[in-house]
Formats: C-alpha cells, sequence, structure tokens
C-alpha cells in the first residue's frame, strides 16, 4: 500500500504546485489523477519516485518512508517503480534494446553495465519485454526511427525492465492519438491485472472511465475529488475543470 | 537640455578623433609607403610564388688529365684517347700564367661542366662552370697559375665533372624539410588536442549545471571548474607558449603545452556546454529506474553528447594547426619556426615553400573538419 500523506510542494520560484495532499493506493489499483493543467499532476507523480522532493508530508510505501530514503535505499526503492512519461524520454540516439536495458541498471553488475556489457540473459529478458508490448523486431532501431507509439511501448518495456511493483505513468497517451491512447492504455492494463499497481494522469474523461478502478482529482495543487469515476457528477466535473469547461464534457463523455 | 547635449557629444567627437590621432601615431601608420616600397614588395611576391618544391637528381661522371705546370716539373699526360669523353688541352704543360684552352669531346650533351684544378696535395681549386653543347663538346680558357704548380715531380691534374639530371623531378630539400615540420605541427596540433580532450572531458561534467549543481557540494565543484575554464581560457595561447618557453627553453613541447592548457581550458568550457544543453528527459527517465548516478551518465548523457563531442574535438584540432604554427614562430618548433629561420636567412623561396605548405594544409584541414562536423548530425 501506499500512503500520500499531507504532501506539499513549493517549488524554489514559489509555486505552490500541491497543498496538504492525502490518500492512499492499495495495491493493484489502477489510480488515475485527474486535473487541468497546472493543477499538479506531474508534481504529484514525481513526489512519489522523489525527482522531485516534497516540501513537507511523508509518502510511504509498504511500511518504507521513502520521504527520508537516503540515496542508496532510494535507488532500492525506484528500482521497484516503474515510470512511463509523455515524451516517452528514451535515449534517442541509442539502440532500443539500449534503452530497454538501461531499465535493468538498478540490478546487473555495475561494472560490466558501466563498459556497455550486459549478460545474455538480460539481453533475452530484454528481447521478451519487447514482445510483450509488440516490438520485438525493432530492437536493433535507433530509438528514434519509431513512431511515438512505438517509443511509448520502448519505454513501458523500459519500465518493465525493473520488474515493478508500481507504475508512475504521467499523461502517457498526451501526446498520441485516440486509437494508439487505448493500445497503450490497454498494455497498462494488462500489466495491472497482473498484479502491478499503476498511478497514471490523465487528460480525457472517457479514458478515465474505461481504465480507472479509482481517480484523485487536484484542482491548483489541492485534493478536490476522490472516488470512482461514475461518481464524478455534474457538479463534481464543475468543481474540477470550472465552469468553462461544461462543452469539453460534452465532447469527451 | 540641449546645450549640455551639444556640449557632450562635440566633447565625444574630440576624443574620439584625438583617440584615432594617437593610434595612427604609435602605429607610425605610413600608407603612401605601401605604394613607395612596391618593388620590394614584387621581388619577395615573386620568390614566394617560386617555391622550393622539387629538384632533379644529377649523375657525376669526372674525367681528369694531368697538367704540369710549369713544363718539364712533372711527366705530361702520355697517351690521350681519340675517342670517348674525352679532354683534350690545346698544349700538355704551361708556364705560370699562360693561357691556353681546354676542350671537351664526347661528354653528356647538353650537360653542365664544372673544370676545376687537383692540386698535388690533393685540395681542389677554383671552379669554372659552363655547359656542353648538344654533341657533348665544349671549350673554354684557362689560365695557369704558379700556386698550380708541380710539387716533386707530382702535377696538377685538371678535373671535369659532367652534371646530368637523370630520372624525373624529385623533392627538393626544402620541401621535405617543409614537410617533417608540418607533420611536426599538424601531431603537436592532434596530441594536444587528444591530450586535452582526456582531462576535459571527465572535467566538463563537473562543470556543467545540471550534472553537478547539486546540494552544497556539487555548487562548490560546479563554479570551482567553471571559474577555473573560464580563467584558463582567457590566458592567449602565444603568450602561454612564451612564458612555458622561457621555463622549458624553445622547442615543440612547451608549444605543446601551452597548446594542451588552453585546449583544456577551451573544450571543457564547450563540452560543458553540451552537458548543459543535452534533453533532460532520458536522465531522469534514468533516474527514476534506480540506476546509480555514474550510470545514469553513462546511459543518459554520453550518447546525446557524443557528437557535439566529436564536432568540436575536430574543430580544436583546426584551430590548433593554425595556433601551433604560430607559436612556431615564437620558438615553439614546427613548421612556424621553421618559417621564421627561413626568412631569417632571407630563403625566400624556401619561406615560400612553408608558406604554400601552411595555406593548403590548413585549407584541407579547415574542409575536413566542416565535412565530418557536417555528417555528425
Ligand atoms: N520546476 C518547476 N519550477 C517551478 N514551478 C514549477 C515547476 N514545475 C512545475 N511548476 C509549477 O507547478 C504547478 C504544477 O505543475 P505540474 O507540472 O505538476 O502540473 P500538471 O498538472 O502536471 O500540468 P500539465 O497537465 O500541464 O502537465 C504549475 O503551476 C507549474 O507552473
Ligand atoms: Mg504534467
Amino acid at each position: 500500500m501506499l500512503q500520500i500523506q499531507n504532501v506539499s510542494k513549493t517549488y524554489p520560484n514559489g509555486t505552490q504546485a500541491l497543498k496538504n495532499v492525502s490518500f492512499d493506493v492499495k495495491d493493484g489499483e489502477f489510480l488515475v489523477v485527474i486535473g487541468l493543467s497546472g493543477s499538479g499532476k506531474s508534481t504529484l507523480l514525481r513526489c512519489i519516485n522523489r525527482l522531485i522532493d516534497p516540501t513537507e508530508g511523508k509518502i510511504i510505501w509498504d511500511g518504507v518512508d521513502i520521504t527520508a530514503a537516503p540515496p542508496a535505499e532510494l535507488r532500492n526503492i525506484r528500482r521497484k517503480i516503474g515510470m512511463v512519461f509523455q515524451q516517452f524520454n528514451l535515449v534517442k540516439r541509442s539502440s532500443v534494446m539500449t534503452n530497454v536495458l538501461s531499465g535493468r541498471l538498478g540490478y546487473v553488475n555495475p561494472w560490466m553495465s558501466l563498459l556497455g556489457i550486459w549478460p545474455a540473459e538480460e539481453k533475452q529478458r530484454a528481447l521478451e519485454a519487447l514482445g510483450r508490448v509488440g516490438i520485438a523486431d525493432k530492437a536493433h532501431n535507433r530509438a528514434d526511427a519509431l513512431s511515438g507509439g512505438q517509443q511509448q511501448r520502448v519505454g513501458i518495456a523500459r519500465a518493465l525492465m525493473q520488474d515493478p511493483k508500481l507504475i508512475l505513468a504521467d499523461e502517457p497517451v498526451a501526446s498520441l492519438d485516440p486509437v494508439l491512447s487505448h493500445s497503450i492504455l490497454q498494455y497498462l492494463e494488462q500489466l495491472n491485472k497482473e498484479g502491478i499497481t499503476v498511478i497514471c494522469s490523465l487528460h480525457f474523461l472517457d479514458l478515465v472511465h474505461r481504465y480507472a478502478t479509482r481517480v484523485v482529482a487536484l484542482k491548483d495543487g489541492v485534493k478536490v475529488f476522490e472516488g470512482t469515476a461514475q461518481e464524478i457528477d455534474r457538479a463534481k466535473f464543475k468543481e474540477i475543470y470550472g465552469e468553462e469547461a461544461q462543452e469539453v464534457r460534452a465532447a469527451s463523455l | 537640455m540641449p546645450i549640455t547635449r551639444i556640449v557632450r557629444n562635440a566633447l565625444i567627437t574630440a576624443l574620439v578623433i584625438a583617440a584615432f590621432i594617437v593610434s595612427l601615431r604609435v602605429t607610425e601608420a605610413d600608407f603612401p609607403r605601401l605604394f613607395r616600397d612596391l618593388p620590394k614588395g614584387k621581388d619577395l611576391l615573386t620568390a614566394f610564388l617560386t617555391p622550393d618544391v622539387f629538384t632533379r637528381e644529377v649523375e657525376t661522371r669526372t674525367i681528369s688529365i694531368a697538367f704540369p705546370i710549369p713544363c718539364g716539373s712533372a711527366p705530361t699526360e702520355s697517351l690521350l684517347p681519340s675517342d670517348g669523353p674525352r679532354l683534350v688541352p690545346s698544349v700538355n704543360c704551361a708556364a705560370p700564367l699562360e693561357t691556353f684552352t681546354l676542350q671537351g669531346f664526347d661528354l653528356q650533351p647538353n650537360s653542365e661542366v664544372v673544370i676545376r684544378w687537383r692540386l698535388p696535395d690533393g685540395r681542389t681549386m677554383t671552379a669554372i662552370r659552363t655547359q656542353t653543347d648538344a654533341n657533348g663538346y665544349f671549350t673554354y680558357d684557362v689560365q695557369a697559375r704558379p700556386i698550380q704548380s708541380s710539387v716533386d715531380g707530382v702535377p696538377s691534374r685538371l678535373e671535369v665533372d659532367t652534371l646530368t639530371p637523370v630520372g624525373g623531378l624529385k623533392p627538393s630539400q626544402a620541401l621535405k624539410d617543409v614537410m617533417d615540420n608540418m607533420f611536426v605541427t599538424i601531431f603537436m596540433a592532434l596530441l594536444s588536442t587528444t591530450l586535452a580532450t582526456i582531462i576535459a572531458a571527465p572535467l566538463s561534467f563537473l562543470a556543467a549545471s545540471n550534472i553537478t549543481r547539486k546540494g552544497c557540494v556539487g555548487t562548490v565543484v560546479y563554479y570551482i571548474f567553471r571559474s577555473f575554464f573560464n580563467l584558463m581560457r582567457s590566458y592567449d595561447p602565444l603568450v602561454m607558449a612564451t612564458v612555458f618557453g622561457f621555463w622549458l627553453s624553445f622547442g615543440p613541447f612547451p608549444g605543446f603545452l601551452a597548446l594542451t592548457v588552453v585546449t583544456i581550458a577551451s573544450l571543457g568550457k564547450l563540452f560543458s556546454e553540451a552537458v548543459e544543453n543535452i534533453d533532460p528527459g532520458p536522465l531522469e527517465a534514468l533516474q527514476a529506474t534506480g540506476a546509480p548516478p555514474l550510470h545514469t551518465v553513462r546511459y543518459g548523457v554520453v550518447p546525446q553528447i557524443v557528437p557535439d563531442f566529436i564536432s568540436y574535438i575536430i574543430y580544436h584540432w583546426d584551430i590548433n594547426v593554425r595556433i601551433s604554427t604560430i607559436i612556431g614562430f615564437v620558438g615553439g618548433g614546427g613548421i612556424g619556426y621553421y618559417l621564421n629561420l627561413s626568412i631569417n636567412d632571407f630563403k625566400w623561396n624556401q619561406a615560400g615553400t612553408a608558406i604554400w605548405a601552411i595555406v593548403i594544409v590548413v585549407w584541407a584541414m579547415d574542409f575536413l573538419s566542416a565535412e565530418i562536423r557536417k555528417r555528425l548530425t
């Protein structure tokens, strides 16, 4: 279980991105975080694996305080948390294989991997991970030679290499078209069914309805809703997205 | 206030004009001299335009006859051959100061001929140069001198060398020297660039804010290296070479050291900027996997910067060839030093060879580095 307890984040420039946010994520959930642009979704997800250090509050995972972990322990925690990004964040000039293998850097012999030497079984594991997202044949292409959807699948394969218990997906489909969005989210759904907890931020409500087991909504860094997608009624929607968003809702529901 | 404005502008104008006048004085600018001294420049230019590049190999054949001075002091050449390459003097022997005619027959046609005396003690004397005609014939009036007199019955001999060019053109000594020195310069540039790369590449990460500037220690390290690079960069390689030159005596080594130090600073700065300009996304993704810090750099940063780094290295090699030419001029060895020596010795054709070599190499390096850098992106 992941416990977010009274987390606040104030950036050095004074922006208060999160204000006293608390909620729990049970193992096996597909939790979707929604909110307007700038509401603090990315900040929240990044606090969980401490790409950003929260200013206040605690994040506790299976009894371990992530927010207090010293560097070495933090690396061990991060190994078990896969992350998928809106911009894929692949190393463009490296091969797909190298990108996927790099998800394993927390596990393998550090000297060998520093020299770029990988054991055969890790390469096998990488090919299997690529197979699961359907692009094993692209292993030896350069990452930037792939389409956006394919690059995001490489991103998922990289996260899979970590043998994760939790996957953080920060708007994983925001730069993809609707058809591709479903194919990517179906991979995440599949992983979720196999027991990996998923925390995913999304923009479109139809996707939220289709995939979320539970929803947390943020507005200006404050948690304004927690519950199932069905519970988001007209009034709640207005609260989360504001008056002007009426039209969007009609389009997206 | 318009009045103060006008006064101020007039003052500034006056100051600028004064500054120009002083500048003209101190640089001893004398533009008419450009035209007055044109003839001098023309000779130089011709010499530069006819660089010493090729020579021909010559084969030397020597024949000689005994020639007693005065007559009777020694036996004369007994039997003169009547065919084949041969020397035929108009007289067998001569009194001192007597003039006679020396003829040569059937020598190499159209060749340079060197006529000289070999004295009884083996020393040689005053050569005369002439040419054979198309039949291999020459004639020359020779005056016998007292100094050429026989000693103890041993006569002086008349020796004639025929110099025939054989084979095609071959590189002249100057060209060989220029090439040797050019190699010194190019390799000095290559070695200093390589050494500087080895040192600057790791240090550049320490001067990159996105890698190092984290926490107290990181920030201090970042500022130390950043200012180190900025400080070193402000030293001119030429000044540095002179300093090293006084310390280590002149030659290629101090020049190489100076070049290396300046290149470390310059590459370090360029490299660290390349590191700062990477896409932070992949680096962040690798940090999120729990990879150790060094590995996030190895897998997340290095692949992104390789093309930039290579491009900067080649660019710097190109620059360093030029700088090391100039450093050579102040005594740092290599082609610059050779050029300096040639000019000091008034060997203008030789200097011309060096200048042409520099022009060609600089152009080639420029072209090559531009081509390679184009391919990289
Ligand atoms: N590094 C930063 N420094 C200062 N302010 C930041 C930083 N990152 C984000 N912010 C600010 O914090 C607030 C929350 O940003 P965040 O990126 O978490 O929002 P988001 O919900 O992910 O938005 P989006 O949907 O556009 O991705 C915004 O006002 C943003 O401008
Ligand atoms: Mg975001």
